[in-house]
């Protein structure tokens, strides 16, 4: 992983999840995001699959441990185990297949049903180097996302395009939720420790982090 | 160690829960052409992953008429019961059982247990083609013997005589060689007026949920075994599309489930290895009729729809029945590595994190391609008992890391765990996971009551 190795010391540790159809390119995003790499061979993700980075905002380093997960609707029931303890989720859809979109609001409910309402969303158009293909617009989703109050942005993982800033601004995003929260909270230190597990939501994590659990919603 | 089997069965259901750019041959070169071909003109960051399968030797000799033997059983001979029995304490170090069980099961069970290996072995022990005499006479015989041929197939089956003794084992072609070529021919007829009556339909004549599976089918057929350059002629994704969507029409408690598809190709490969000279990576569809590629469907279709009978609960909703042989594989690894288990529990691995897709996919995903039809030797041997012996299968290949796993942290673990350094296995890695697997199921699967205590 080289330069990419996960750093050990980190001030916060966020859970975030990928979702979203069969094929549309979420274990590339991951791969990308975590290793630079991108793979034409991918074979398809059965159950979940896991990786980390960290990033650095602020004076503070950012521990993504990032859950891609199967996108077959067959495997919700299991896949939807791991939304437990999610701070934020990539919803991911292929600009070249409009089915992939029309099946987002399933994946937010799917999403919504399972995790805290704080938790950070953003939704993800993938494959946009395909341009001559492109099948959903931008203007499309755009009013969906401000429907829905999610965060949107056009990806490219073959490219590298808008992968960084898409986990970056999920992870500064839910950094920023948690930091208000504090502010809530005031000046209890316990409230927020660090090095720890930020659960947004309210049910124990049951991704088995280390370290578990602190403040919860 | 003083658990209650009954209790944790409770528990069950919560339990829901190289980057290497290979050496450049003329091969490699030609798909990355391809490739480079399909990406003209654009500028791509990073590094793009393109590996290559390790070896072709053993592709070579898929359909070479000459067996080449490589069991483990076999090679380490007289001394095998010895050292299997060392490989045992050593992996399972403080065993988690006490001293007097210990001694009770190397002196009765695995007693017991070694005069079927070595009754397997002492064919294998002799030469090759004695060897094949030995499949050979069993195949020729009228009435062929089902116990004997899966005691053989145990160990390993000749790769030329691997598509019939399948289909015998997996009960598709009839024992009487009398009847055998009336049914397949039935059989095969079934299969092409399924593909006519399911498969080749216009959409309008399809429910949003078939349509819904057959784009799910359509979607995962490219990306089946991508790393073996076969895999990509469209040909053969069509076949694996036809015959992946026909059997998930007809099983419609479970439909298709991603996973699935893997589970086709080693028949695939196989069935395709009675047609098809020389090794795999010189093999083209093109050289077949259709009648010939339709036969090597049905054949494909039905082996796939007998293993899969075998475990009805694995693909319905939930999955049951891999979240079972999860659940199993934690307790047995419980039992047989306490200091592995324990540290799996410490750093909060769950099994489900790893191990599903090791029962879901059959183990294909874990190890070279190349491997498999052997590997599937023994499962197909093992007939009925084959989720069982799973469990001890998985339990042998996870605890092949044992020390290493310990050193790990959560995170490295399930890393580590998704991508297991198999890529230089040979069949005699394969052969000691399988040994061990047995010499386990022999102490534990007959004596489960001393074993809970």
């Amino acid at each position: 992983m080289g330069a990419y190795r996960a750093d050990e010391d980190y001030d916060y540790l966020f859970k975030v999840v990928l979702i979203g159809d069969s094929g549309v390119g979420k274990s590339n995003l991951l791969s990308r995001f975590t290793k630079n790499e991108f793979s034409l061979e991918s074979k398809s993700t059965i159950g979940v699959e896991f990786a980390t980075r960290s990033i650095r905002v602020d004076d503070k380093v950012l521990k993504a441990q990032i859950w891609d997960t199967a996108g077959q609707e067959r495997y919700r029931a299991i896949t939807s185990a791991y939304y437990r303890g999610a701070v934020g989720a990539l919803l991911v859809y292929d600009v070249t297949r409009h089915v992939t979109f029309e099946n987002v609001e399933r994946w937010l409910k799917e999403l919504r049903d399972h995790t805290d309402a704080n938790i950070v969303v953003m939704l993800v158009g993938n494959k946009a180097d395909l341009r001559h293909l492109r099948a959903v617009s931008t203007e499309e989703t755009t009013n969906f996302a401000e429907r829905e109050k999610t965060f949107f942005m056009e990806t490219s993982a073959l490219e590298s395009l808008n992968v960084e800033s898409a986990f970056t601004e999920v992870l500064t995003q839910i950094y920023h939720v948690v930091s208000k929260k504090a502010l809530e909270i005031g000046d209890d230190p316990a409230a927020l420790p660090k090095g720890q597990t930020i659960n947004v939501g309210s049910r124990d994590d049951a991704s088995a982090v280390k370290k578990d659990g602190c403040c919860s919603a | 160690m003083k658990n209650d089997h009954n209790n944790n069965n409770n528990n069950s259901a919560e339990h829901s829960k190289d980057t290497t750019v290979g050496i450049l041959d003329s091969r490699f070169n030609q798909t990355l052409r391809n490739v480079q071909g399909l990406l003209k003109g654009r500028n791509i960051p990073g590094k793009i992953l393109l590996s290559q399968r390790v070896e072709s030797p053993d592709y070579t000799s898929l359909s070479s008429p000459t067996y080449i033997r490589s069991s483990s059983y076999s090679e380490t001979g007289t001394s095998d019961q010895t050292s299997e029995t060392e490989e045992v304490h050593s992996t399972s170090k403080p065993f988690g059982i006490p001293n007097d069980n210990k001694l009770k099961i190397s002196a009765s069970n695995v007693e017991s247990s070694s005069e079927e290996v070595r009754k397997s072995s002492m064919g294998a022990r002799a030469t090759d083609s004695a060897r094949v005499m030995k499949f050979t006479k069993v195949l020729s015989e009228t009435m062929v013997k089902l116990e004997k041929l899966r005691e053989f197939s145990w160990s390993g089956v000749p790769d030329y005589m691997r598509p019939t003794v399948w289909r015998l084992l997996l009960g598709y072609a009839p024992p009487n060689s009398d009847r055998r070529e009336g049914v397949l021919k039935r059989k095969r007829l079934e299969y092409l007026d399924c593909v006519s009556q399911y498969y080749d339909i216009p959409d309008t004549e399809r429910s949003d949920d078939e349509i819904n599976m057959l784009r799910q089918i359509a979607v995962d057929c490219p990306r089946t075994v991508p790393e073996v350059s076969f895999f990509q002629q469209q040909q053969v994704q069509k076949s694996l599309e036809r015959i992946l969507y026909t059997w998930a029409i007809r099983h419609p408690a479970s439909g298709y489930v991603q996973g699935i598809n893997d589970l086709v190709t080693p028949f695939l490969v196989v069935f395709l290895s009675e047609y098809l000279e020389g090794g795999i990576d010189n093999w083209s569809m093109s050289d077949l009729s259709s009648d010939e590629i339709s036969n090597i469907e049905a054949d494909c279709y039905w082996c796939l729809s007998k293993l899969l009978d075998g475990m009805q609960d694995h693909y319905t909703f939930a999955q049951p029945g891999i979240q079972r042989l999860v659940f199993k594989l934690k307790e047995l690894v419980r039992r047989i590595d306490d200091p592995a288990s324990n540290h799996m529990e410490e750093q909060g691995l769950e099994f489900l994190q790893f191990a599903f897709r090791w029962f879901n996919c059959l183990l294909i995903r874990e190890i070279p391609f190349h491997l498999v039809t052997r590997l599937w030797d023994t499962y197909l041997a093992e007939g009925d008992a084959l989720p069982d012996f799973l469990v001890y299968i998985s339990a042998s290949f996870l605890l092949t890391w044992s020390d290493k796993l310990q050193k790990l942290d959560f995170q490295e673990m399930v890393m580590f765990l998704q991508h297991l350094p198999t890529k230089n296995w040979t069949q005699q890695e394969l052969e000691m996971v399988l040994s061990r697997a047995f010499m386990w199921h022999s102490m534990f699967n007959n004596s489960p009551s001393h074993l809970a205590n």
